[in-house]
């Protein structure tokens, strides 16, 4: 047995100073060289449960054995046969969590670096023209998928190798959904993202964008012209507190301050007309990805950042890697604090009045719960507030729709097969989870038009 | 992609835009509006729809911001990447009875004339009055005349029609009583006059508010208004609210968000504009 290399090659990052004032991605990416001796790194398992940990199931270990031999090719089709967006995937998922946390290198050093080979692989696909090369068996029938984030990117592909006519109805100006109004450039390149839909494009499926399901395109008329539809309306609306001063300019929700900057690239005010108003001490209410990612593009304006959370920073949901770059690049954590109400001086932010908790275990649960300390009460000066509690799904698409039964907290009620009650009609991602990765919309999508196609065949 | 098929000055501020925009054409109801997106690099802006003919609607702006000063550069036969919609909640087609439609401002005048049409078709005795600074700015006349069963207009130094502000003609119209719903758009100022007067007569009125969005579709959040002390969505809750319920100074506070910027913006293609 050849020796275990406990550690990872280290991946080449641009140093903080730099990449603080752009909004370029952090890590350069692998060079061939070194992903090869990543790769080699690789127990190659006898029964590896890395793809078990993944939620559109991955043969890690082949594409890795490929990419050790030096096959980058046959390597990155690997990939494409159960991951229609690696280049992405590779960048965004939380692998500590799945793939690379199942790795039995963990045990005793570093994981292999699943998801930097991912997106190296893709992207030297891209930069070498390579491309997966199969051929569709036309099918007569018509589906249409509402939304171009992850699941609907999944189910679309998915549906489309199978040789359906496949149609998706985007309400935004661009495609990708969170992928591109969400996730910041220095964690998703845009040109990536779009690189990767271009993919879709090819494939054959039509793209119908500023399409809006219940205001330019009713449910009833979709249902009339497709044999089947996939919802895939992601949870694109914003939470507020629902304390006083929200109504303060200076306050963003987390969706409006990213949207500004991803979608509309407020963050090249030379160059692009959508303002956005930053001020130079700005309080981020939650930990979770939105939270980090909002915190970080703040950084970038030169603003000195306090997340406020109500948990350590420990608790946080974030992505690891993430949280770590985050720290290093200088957010700071105000830890275990709560808002009470938002301050304002002539109708602006002028600061937050918090409250200091303390984390009490409860017996089961393996999550302390927060508690307030009474009488803990304090103020901060503050500029901007930026609220990232989280989103739910959008009720513009849910009201057009009377008929679709909902789970309680908002999202659509599926079936174990991603149907909805109404037949032919079939959901995933956040619709139906109300906020979880970009793999685990993939996985459902793709579960989603497996489902499909068996309805459509039957 | 947009073809502008006719451009109009109406004044020397505001301009009227035709353009090809066959879906919104198909789908668009009075009250509702659109986002328009003038190219790549451009920002997402909420306007109102004054009407629709066969595949074109019509769009009614003021020179205010880069947007608009960009826009009007434009010449027929420019395309706009994006003009997205309709977007938010028609006005109900019903018989109010006797409706007083109010306007100052461009976006207003656009509502106006679709709110009156809309509603005059369908058996409404409709009464239309326009609010202008000035007769040299007045437009839009004769087409809601056409289409309104009384009109009346005001300018602020009395050089057309009667003179002071729409919301004058507003309150004397109340007094004489036989007026049993207001509709409202433009300028925040005025639409809180409505509802303040309105509000002292009794009389529902429903007031659009034109605030600042992003998506417009129910993501951002930036267009949230405040209706009886519950936070609503201008974008698909609204446009149209129950004045009497609205927190005007909030809205008009929220209005300011960008100014500082929107200014910068201006000035820097204005410096662009003179050096091409």
């Amino acid at each position: 047995m050849a020796k275990i290399n406990k550690n990872r090659v280290p991946m080449p990052k641009r140093s903080v100073k730099e990449r603080i004032k752009d909004f370029m991605e952090v890590s350069k990416g692998y060079t061939k060289r070194q992903a090869i001796e990543e790769a080699k790194r690789c127990l190659q398992c006898e029964n590896p449960i890395c793809t078990k940990h993944c939620p559109v199931h991955v043969n890690i270990k082949a594409f890795i054995k490929k990419l050790a031999e030096g096959n980058l090719k046959d390597a990155f089709l690997k990939i494409k046969e159960d991951d229609p967006i690696p280049a992405i995937t590779g960048r965004v998922c939380p692998q500590e969590e799945q793939c690379e946390g199942a790795c039995a290198l963990g045990k005793v050093g570093d994981p292999v670096n699943i998801g930097k080979l991912t997106s190296f692989l893709a992207d030297w696909a891209k930069e070498n023209g390579i491309e997966e090369e199969f051929k569709i068996k036309e099918r007569e029938k018509k589906v249409a998928v509402i939304g171009s984030g992850p699941s609907s990117i999944s189910c679309a592909v998915a549906l489309r190798k199978k040789g359906y006519n496949v149609t998706m109805y985007e309400a935004l100006h661009k495609t990708g959904g969170v992928l591109q109004y969400g996730i910041p450039e220095f964690r998703l390149p845009k040109d990536i993202v779009d690189e990767e839909l271009s993919y879709i494009k090819n494939l054959g499926i039509e793209i119908k964008l500023n399409r809006i399901v219940g205001k330019n395109v009713t449910f009833v008329e979709l249902c009339d012209e497709y044999d089947a539809i996939f919802i895939g309306t992601g949870a694109g609306a914003p939470i507020f507190l629902g304390i006083e001063g929200e109504d303060l300019n200076g306050v963003y929700s987390a969706n409006e301050f990213l949207i500004r900057i991803n979608l509309m690239k407020a963050y090249k005010p030379l160059e692009y007309d959508t303002p956005i108003k930053v001020g130079k001490k700005v309080g981020v209410i939650g930990a979770g990805n939105a939270a980090i990612d909002v915190a970080r593009s703040a950084l970038r304006f030169v603003a000195d950042v306090y997340i406020l959370y109500r948990r350590t920073k420990e608790y946080s949901p974030a992505r690891k890697e993430e949280l770590r770059y985050a720290i290093e690049e200088g957010v700071n954590f105000k830890e275990l604090v709560t808002p009470k109400r938002i301050l304002g001086e002539g109708g602006w932010v002028k600061g937050i009045e918090l409250v200091k908790m303390k984390l009490e275990r409860s017996n089961k649960s393996d999550r302390s719960r927060p508690v307030e300390i009474k009488g803990s009460e304090f103020t901060m000066d503050l500029d901007s507030v930026i609220i990232a509690i989280g989103t739910k799904p959008n009720r513009l698409f849910y009201n057009s729709v009377p008929e679709l039964e909902a789970e309680e907290w908002g999202g659509i009620k599926v079936d174990e097969d991603f149907r909805t009650n109404i037949e032919g009609v079939y959901a995933g991602g956040d619709a139906i989870s109300g906020g979880a990765t970009v793999i685990q919309a993939l996985g459902e999508g793709k579960k989603a038009a497996e489902s499909i196609h068996d309805y459509l065949t039957k | 992609m947009h073809k502008i098929v006719f451009k109009k000055d109406l004044n020397s501020e505001d301009y009227l835009i035709q353009v090809k925009a066959p879906l919104v054409a198909k789908k668009w109801k009075a009250g509702q509006f659109v986002v328009v997106r003038l190219h790549e690099k451009g920002e997402r802006i909420p306007m109102s729809v004054q009407k629709v003919e066969g595949k074109t609607i019509f769009m009614l702006f003021k020179k205010l911001g880069k947007t608009s000063h960009e826009l009007y550069s434009y010449k027929i036969g420019n395309t706009i990447r994006d003009v997205i919609g309709p977007m938010g909640n028609p006005i109900e087609l019903k018989k109010y009875g006797n409706l007083v439609v109010g306007s100052d401002l461009v976006c207003g005048h656009a509502e106006n004339y679709a709110i009156s049409s809309a509603l005059g078709k369908i058996g409404n005795h409709v009464i239309s009055i326009q609010g202008f600074p000035t007769k040299d700015m007045v437009y839009l006349k004769e087409d809601l005349k056409s289409v309104t069963d009384e009109y009346y207009i005001t300018t602020e130094d009395g050089s057309y029609g009667r003179k002071g502000l729409y919301t004058d003609v507003l309150k004397e119209l109340l007094e004489k009583g036989n007026v049993d719903m207001i509709f409202a758009g433009g300028s925040f100022h005025e639409l809180k006059k409505v509802a303040n007067i309105t509000k002292s007569y009794n009389v529902p009125a429903m007031v659009t508010l034109r605030t600042l969005m992003v998506d417009a579709t129910g993501m951002c959040g930036s267009c949230r208004v405040f209706i009886d002390g519950e936070m609503k969505l201008a974008c698909i809750d609204g446009p149209m609210f129950d004045a009497h319920k609205v927190d005007f100074d909030e809205v008009m506070n929220r209005n300011k968000m960008f100014k500082e910027e929107e200014s910068l913006a201006f000035k820097r293609y204005k410096q662009q504009e003179v050096m091409e």
